[in-house]
């Protein structure tokens, strides 16, 4: 790694303050600390934001909850509030990388995290997204990119957080400046579809303070498929929110992970799904409305019907039907 | 003829390690863990380049960077780097990081060269080639038996296949690497090594110093599984930075080094036909098979064994066959030894078409293998012994079911596959010292992999003795010990314990006549000794014959669920039914089996080298990437050793860890009624098989590269030598 300057911030302003155009806010490290040592990312200075004031917290509000930006991942899959009416928002944090991981990474790190493309991490390779010429995922080895994306780079957002929050109509609260933005997730991320370099709309000294969620209860689940059975990225990752009237779900939303620089979510299909009773076949409807636009690179084509199978179970969870093993 | 005890105390039974409680709390000092304050970091350079021609190395810049004591070239000539990875210069400095920033300012002119990292590609008469004068694959090996276009003609039965096995990297937990101090005109070595010995006599060699002025320690290491017999290039430059410093020199590759040029598997890539008459005996059997171990198959610094060839036919016993097979070289690091060399690919090849021809004559796969694994020799016969009670264990009768019968989306399947081994081992000497106050210290310059050589050591004089394993000290991984040989092929045990044996036997005739105790084990022990005096009783004792074998069978169940929506395996039980004649410590040896099918479990489902022919780098160069099982990756385990004192000790690390991929082949094939001819059994791979993954015909897994065997023109090519003799 480079040399840094490291200092400690002891409140917003004055992390701002600190955080010029090529320095790094620095929490969890998970990372951050990663890219440094990779090369990938140089930061002339680390602001140790971990002492905030009120940034550890998850507070549950008047009309819903709010988790400050420097809670962990571990924090959030073990809170017994969360796990009863949100229960969703602490699946998805339990599915993140290692116990290690989840104890140091906090959520607003969890959001914020740049692309985990191989060519993007490697020491040796400089791609699009690093400044390089080219994406080589597009020409070459593409199995874990996206099916999605609006610009030359493929690489997609892993967060587990993102897709779940993205289903409850989270906002993260960003401090820009003087300003305060709210962002929703399709927000947060849109720089990424467009724009190769971006990993999400943040820029550089743009801090987030915490998340809002808008509801304080609702039926939400989170489901992923991956290689290994612990420690491992998402192939795809799914969540879906709702409330279920008789058999039917209300004010459905469903979004999709690790297959765009977005979080993949779809209006016309939680339309379609509006008022529907789910079984196999509305599921798949709606995974068809999901995926319509899906562009299949050479080695990620399997993570088509893989998405359609994580849609359907996601949703059948969402209704409270088991999945059934014995359909065939 | 010596012999081991009758009714032993230890022997056969579960003793603890003896450096358990120094591993568990610490206390142990690896190769890595050896250094102190004042000492030297040593990094390497490595090309950058797939294929590069080195015109000169400017040192300059970095000899005058911050902290930095010593900059040294690998070849002062102009050469080519034929290799991502490949080593080309190396640094000393006080500080990693000072390492790291010098590096950075070496000044490397080069001119880049054409290059081929990828088999298919590499295998193509038009390729670029490795070598100017030479194609990348040359002319097979030719091994013909018997008649075999005849008997095809005359099988009743005939089946073909594809299948590929990927290059799998040996990841140890210690990375390669050592600390070396030259201190007048000794140099010593704390080596991560398989073999003391050998590290020592090829730095003697490669720094032209003799033998007697090198001493090699390895108290503790962290894996080796083949990789780490020589000193490496990583030893040979630590080694010259110290006698350029004057400091000693820590030099252990990080992990993003060790995906370079430190070894791996080879691929391969089997085509295989096979005939069978109408009784379900096999009659024919034909393979075309290629695989690369790299630019070279193991250079004098890697202990070789790393060529791309296998066994094969694998372990059955079929009178005519002939196979061909070549080694395709490519821009990449050489193999080398890994965990019983070539036979996890032999058995993956050969076991998926025994289950095909099986299939097709409708037979109980594990009939079929008892109607054939026939050969008359000793690991075919316990084998036989082996496929029943595994099959009793596993409940295979009651399991079976023809493929893809199990309901549901998520299906159930079983599968099983054999392997053999060597093993065996000779040469081994040692020393036993006995001190006045009853102590002993056995020395013996083998080490100890992490397998349990030194409990071994001690729990065998303990047994001569009359003594507790606590009361024997084991002092093994150093040169200045009695020597022994490599610890590889499975040789350990059965080359260590009859030294050790021989040793204790000689030790107890001396105190006997020295004491005058005519039994001066157990109760006795501490009286007789009282009479040592002064300077200790020393004994020397080598390896004998008698005491061990070799030649073993083993042969290993698997069920599995695959859900065929996902494309994910779960592996749920293996079972696994071991011999490796005289079990020695239950406890260890169970263990090694353990840790053979935990890495079969990652070579089927999970492990695999990613080399990107279009950034020309190791794209999964960490554990993020490379896929390791983890422990909820593991299923219910259930081993079965099975102990015969009478064959003596043989060895067990490799046997164990052969047929567990093609097991979980099987079962997956036996889950979905396709199979996947490719491991590792990625998600992908299965929906692809299953014709879910819109533009990627199930065929493509492994049959595109199948025409190359036409274009390479081996039809012709008429066998040179008598054929070897089956297994």
């Amino acid at each position: 790694m480079k040399a840094f300057q490291y200092v400690t911030a002891s409140n917003t302003e004055r992390a701002l303050q600190l955080c010029g155009k090529k320095d790094k806010f620095l929490a969890g490290g998970t990372d951050l600390l990663g890219e440094i040592k990779d090369y990938v990312s140089q930061p002339g200075r680390l602001v140790n934001i971990k002492k905030l004031p009120g940034t550890r917290e998850i507070v549950e509000t008047e009309d819903g909850w709010k988790l400050g930006a420097n809670v962990t991942i571990a924090e959030i899959a073990s809170h017994a509030g969360l796990q009863k009416n949100l229960p969703g928002v602490a699946e998805a944090a339990a599915l993140v990388g290692s116990p290690q991981i989840r104890n140091m990474g906090t959520l607003a790190g969890n959001l914020a995290q740049h692309s985990r493309c191989w060519y993007y991490r490697h020491r040796d390779v400089q791609c699009l997204k690093n400044g390089g010429a080219r994406c080589y995922a597009r020409e070459a080895e593409n199995k874990y990119h996206s099916l999605f994306s609006g610009n030359p780079c493929i690489s997609p957002v892993v967060s587990n957080l993102a897709v779940i929050l993205a289903t409850l109509n989270a906002s993260v609260n960003v401090q820009r400046g003087k300003k305060i933005l709210n962002l929703k997730m399709g927000e947060f991320y849109m720089n990424a579809w467009f724009n190769p370099y971006a990993h999400h709309s943040l820029q550089s000294a743009d801090l987030i303070l915490h998340i809002e969620i808008p509801v304080r209860a609702r039926p939400c689940v989170y489901m992923q498929v991956s290689e290994k059975t612990d420690f491992d990225w998402a192939l795809v990752s799914c969540a879906a929110a709702g409330e279920l009237k008789g058999n039917t779900l209300q004010n459905v939303r469903v979004a999709l992970g690790a297959i765009s620089p977005l979080v993949h979510e779809v209006e016309e299909a939680n339309e379609f799904l509006e008022n529907k009773e789910i079984d196999r076949r509305t599921a798949n409807m709606a995974a068809e409305i999901i995926l319509r636009e899906a562009v299949p690179m050479e080695h990620n084509g399997y993570k088509v019907p893989m998405a359609r199978a994580i849609i359907h179970r996601t949703l059948l969870k969402l209704a409270g039907k088991n999945f059934d093993e014995k359909i065939s | 003829m010596p012999s081991w005890p009758q009714n032993p105390k230890y022997l056969g039974k579960s003793s603890q390690r003896v450096d358990g409680p120094v591993k568990v709390t610490g206390a142990a000092r690896y190769s890595s863990d050896i250094h102190n304050n004042g000492w030297l970091y040593g990094m390497i350079l490595r090309s950058k380049w797939a294929n590069a021609k080195i015109h000169s190395i400017d040192l300059s810049a970095a000899l005058n960077s911050p902290g930095i004591k010593a900059a040294i070239k690998v070849r002062e000539d102009e050469f080519i780097a034929h290799f991502y990875g490949q080593e080309l210069a190396a640094v000393a400095g006080t500080n990693k990081q000072a390492c790291l920033d010098a590096l950075a300012l070496i000044k490397v002119d080069a001119t880049e060269l054409p290059h081929v990292v990828d088999e298919k590609t590499a295998v193509n008469p038009d390729s670029v080639r490795v070598f100017p004068d030479f194609p990348n694959i040359g002319d097979p090996r030719v091994r013909e038996n018997g008649e075999v276009d005849q008997a095809f003609a005359q099988a009743t039965t005939i089946v073909e296949g594809h299948y590929t096995t990927q290059i799998q990297m040996h990841h140890c937990l210690e990375t390669h690497g050592n600390t070396a101090h030259q201190q007048g005109d000794t140099l010593t070595v704390w080596a991560s090594t398989q073999g003391v010995f050998s590290v020592r006599d090829g730095l003697a060699g490669n720094l032209e110093i003799p033998q007697n002025q090198v001493r090699v320690i390895s108290d503790f290491m962290g894996g080796g599984f083949g990789s780490k017999f020589g000193p490496g290039v990583e030893g040979i430059l630590a080694s010259r930075l110290t006698r350029q410093t004057g400091l000693p020199v820590k030099l252990m590759l990080p992990r993003y080094d060790e995906a370079k040029a430190v070894g791996y598997r080879p691929s391969s890539f089997q085509q295989i036909r096979m005939g069978a008459d109408a009784d379900g005996k096999i009659i024919a059997f034909e393979m075309n098979a290629f695989g690369s171990a790299g630019y070279a198959s193991g250079p004098s610094t890697a202990g070789g064994g790393g060529r791309a060839g296998f066994p094969a036919p694998y372990i059955y016993d079929i009178p005519n066959t002939r196979v061909r097979q070549a080694g395709v070289a490519l821009n990449s690091g050489s193999a080398r030894a890994f965990r019983a060399p070539g036979h996890p690919q032999a058995s993956f090849g050969m076991e998926s078409i025994m289950d095909e021809m099986a299939l097709k004559l409708k037979m109980d796969p594990l009939d079929f293998r008892l109607k054939n694994d026939t050969h008359d020799s000793t690991p075919a016969e316990i084998r036989r012994k082996e496929w029943k009670l595994a099959a009793e264990r596993f409940g295979w009768k009651k399991k079976y079911r023809s493929p893809r019968s199990s309901p549901g989306i998520i299906k159930t399947g079983i599968g099983l596959a054999g392997g053999t081994w060597g093993g065996g081992g000779r040469g081994t000497q040692a020393e036993c010292q006995i001190n006045a106050d009853g102590s002993v210290e056995l020395r013996c310059g083998t080490q100890d992999l992490g397998t349990g050589t030194r409990t071994l050591m001690a729990m065998i004089a303990a047994e001569i003795f009359g003594l507790e394993p606590g009361q024997v000290t084991a002092r093994l991984g150093d040169t200045l010990f009695p020597p022994s040989g490599g610890s590889g092929g499975s040789t350990t045990a059965a080359s260590v314990s009859p030294a050790i044996h021989n040793v204790c036997h000689n030790a107890l005739k001396e105190l006997r006549e020295m004491s005058g105790v005519e039994n001066p084990t157990g109760d006795n022990w501490r009286e007789a000794c009282r009479k040592i005096g002064i300077q200790p009783l020393i004994a020397q004792g080598r390896w004998v014959e008698g005491l061990s074998s070799r030649g073993v069978g083993g042969v290993q169940m698997a069920e599995v669920t695959v859900d065929t929506e996902t494309g994910v395996v779960k592996i749920k039980k293996i079972v696994c039914v071991q011999d490796c004649g005289l079990v020695v410590n239950q406890l260890t040896c169970e263990s090694q089996a353990y840790g053979g099918v935990i890495m079969g479990i990652g070579y089927a489902l999970f492990e695999e080298r990613i080399m990107d022919p279009l950034s020309v780098v190791v794209l999964n160069p960490n554990f993020e990437t490379y896929k390791l099982p983890g422990a909820q990756d593991m299923p219910e385990i259930d081993i079965t050793l099975l102990d015969m004192p009478e064959r003596g000790v043989i060895g067990v690390g490799e046997p164990v860890t052969i047929p567990t991929a093609a097991a979980i082949a099987n079962a997956v094939a036996n889950a979905l009624g396709v199979r996947i001819p490719s491991i590792p059994i990625t998600p992908d791979k299965v929906l692809a098989a299953l014709g879910e993954v819109p533009n990627k015909p199930a065929a493509s897994l492994a049959g595109s590269w199948g025409n190359f065997h036409k274009k390479l023109h081996w039809d012709e090519i008429q066998p040179a030598q008598a054929p070897e003799e089956g297994h």
